[in-house]
């Protein structure tokens, strides 16, 4: 294991950040911690950074304990939601920060550094300043900051996340093949489950301070445990205790046993998918999620009546 | 006519404003000093008491200005990054010497280092002379000038955010390393203007300096205690030269200043 989270909790004044969490991150994983805001999510990391002390609880880093460590005897290289560039100073001597406080010598500083401008793809930029790139520039040149000094693990919170959606989806593809070109161990924070699903191998959904569930992508939405994980990693109808996925709402025009009769309110022509909007015989709303040759094979119209047969519903025990 | 009044009215005001409040008096002076040719001003401050209260001012200056480039720079560290019991007493009181009168500053130096005050007994009995000397007038320099430094600082401290630091740290930086190399060159600038503003207030210090320095004629007299003196003993010729000498001390200073603004504004 790379990181060992044991039992860490953490308070801001009264609003408990962390309740004890616990986390183990694989060596050469790629993994997301996943969430809604305030769930937690970006103080577990600057936990495993040093940048928070946990009030309880400890941090192992490769077998070592980091607990009280200063964040720059961990190991970590870190990359911010807002780059943290440092503006004073060139995208070069923005990378070469770390070796130059390391007193590497000049002519590694320069190998180095050449190499990491290429890996970023910013080789032409590399007098540049930071406010004279572009936000997806920057955040590469943030990473090839933290990967320059050899970090054990990177550490990236929400590093997409100022980003316009299409640079956004750029750099997820590449931070995935970078991952596998350089391999350290890495975990990211996001609020966006598809960037998780997409990018992670492993992710951990977290919820008001604690972990629900750890699973690789498929494993959490196909066996969530938790009406939490549920309804955050993919869309879901809840009807009374019970949980459907919408691509798991089977329509037919007619009728058989188990099935539930329902009008349609709605269609939602979105290329592929079509969505449509339902209302069951006893008032409850509803929508399924069917493809598009689905819905003309059935020619399906607002107002039809269809019948519904939900597939791997879900009933969680007791409300967690 | 009526548009024209809008439109020059308003400059109109703050000219004739600045004129008569502060350019009049300024070129009186200026009159004043080369009426009786500029001779007459050469000699006035050619002579020894002029020339060692120039000296005497400098040294106060050269003292006081670094301290509280080092103090502010560390209180306003404190006061944006650190979170203390208190902060907001420090916060408030590094405004006081802008809102007391420094005659009271100087007043309450007397009453503690005076020969009744708190530490002046012990202080004579160790044969260390702080009133009517240099300690208790950089002192009083020191206090007058303490808040412009960390004025400046706090708010670009705010603005820069400590995202950077905090880069630097996981980088593998020190406290200091991330002092000298992230968070100063950030700050440079409302250091240099808060360092301008110092320098000028310490150059034109008069009430506090003037309760503690005893006026001893060559030994603890300021520039402007100097311009006093001779005003007093109805020398107006050196009085207004020595004042030219300050207020070009302080033109220099706004020039500086305006040459140094639009750059921050760059950055």
């Amino acid at each position: 294991m790379s990181i060992v989270v044991k039992g860490v909790s953490k308070r801001f004044n009264d609003f408990p950040a962390l309740d004890d969490v616990s986390l183990d991150v694989e060596t050469g994983s790629l993994t997301a911690l996943l969430g809604p805001s305030g769930s937690g999510k970006s103080t577990l990391l600057r936990v495993i950074a040093g940048l928070e002390q946990p009030d309880e609880g400890e941090v192992v880093i490769f077998g070592d304990d980091a607990t009280g460590l200063a964040p720059q005897k961990r190991g970590v290289g870190f990359v911010f939601q807002h780059y943290a560039a440092f503006k004073h100073m060139t995208v070069y001597d923005n990378i070469a920060f770390g070796l130059t406080i390391r007193k590497r010598p000049k002519a590694e500083i320069e190998s180095r550094v050449g190499e990491l401008l290429e890996l970023v793809q910013l080789k032409p930029f590399a007098h540049r300043y930071p406010a004279q790139l572009s936000g997806g520039q920057r955040q590469r040149m943030a990473l090839a900051r933290a990967l320059a000094v050899e970090p054990k693990v990177l550490l990236l919170d929400e590093p997409f996340g100022a980003l316009d959606a299409r640079v956004r989806a750029e750099l997820r593809e590449w931070l995935r093949r970078l991952h596998e070109e350089v391999h350290v161990t890495t975990v990211f924070v996001t609020h966006d489950q598809e960037e998780a699903m997409q990018v992670a191998d492993r992710i951990a959904v977290m919820n008001k301070g604690r972990i629900e569930q750890v699973g690789g992508p498929r494993d959490l939405y196909e066996h969530p445990e938790t009406e939490f994980v549920m309804s955050f990693v993919g869309p879901v109808n809840r009807v009374g205790d019970t949980w459907v996925r919408p691509h798991d709402l089977e329509l037919s025009a007619e009728p058989s046993d188990g099935a539930d009769e329902a009008m349609i309110e709605r269609i939602v022509h979105l290329g592929f998918e079509v969505r449509v909007e339902l209302t069951r015989a006893d008032g409850e709303k509803l929508w399924a999620q069917v493809t598009r040759d689905r819905c003309e094979e059935l020619e399906l119209e607002e107002g039809q009546i269809v019948y519904l047969r939900p597939q791997h519903e879900r009933v969680f025990s007791a409300a967690t | 006519m009526a548009n024209a009044l809008r439109r020059f009215g308003l400059r109109g005001i703050a000219f004739a404003y600045l004129a008569a409040i502060l350019i009049g008096p300024l070129a009186v002076v200026f009159y004043r000093t080369f009426e009786n040719g500029f001779g007459a001003a050469w000699d006035a401050l050619s002579s020894p008491e002029t020339v060692n209260a120039f000296k005497l001012t400098l040294i106060i200056t050269a003292i006081a200005v670094p301290a509280n480039t080092v103090f502010g720079i560390a209180c306003a560290l404190a006061i944006v990054r650190r979170k203390f019991p208190g902060k907001g007493i420090v916060n408030a009181f590094v405004d006081l010497p802008l809102a007391l009168s420094p005659v009271v500053v100087g007043l309450s130096l007397y009453l503690l280092y005076g020969r009744d005050g708190w530490f002046g007994s012990w202080l004579t009995d160790h044969g260390i002379q702080v009133l009517f000397a240099l300690p208790s007038m950089v002192i009083a320099t020191i206090f007058v000038s303490l808040p412009f430094v960390a004025r400046e600082v706090v708010p670009t401290l705010r603005e820069i955010g400590d995202e950077q630091e905090q880069a630097a740290r996981t980088l593998g930086a020190s406290s200091w390393q991330t002092f000298r190399r992230i968070t100063l060159p950030a700050i440079r600038w409302a250091v240099i203007y808060g360092v301008i503003l110092t320098t000028a207030r310490s150059l034109g210090e008069y009430g506090a300096v003037a309760v503690v320095s005893g006026h001893l004629q060559g030994q603890t007299e300021t520039a402007t205690l100097r311009v006093e003196e001779r005003y007093q003993s109805l020398d107006l010729a050196g009085a207004y030269s020595i004042s030219i000498v300050l207020a070009l001390l302080a033109v220099l200073v706004l020039v500086a200043m305006t040459v140094i603004r639009p750059k921050e504004e760059a950055v």
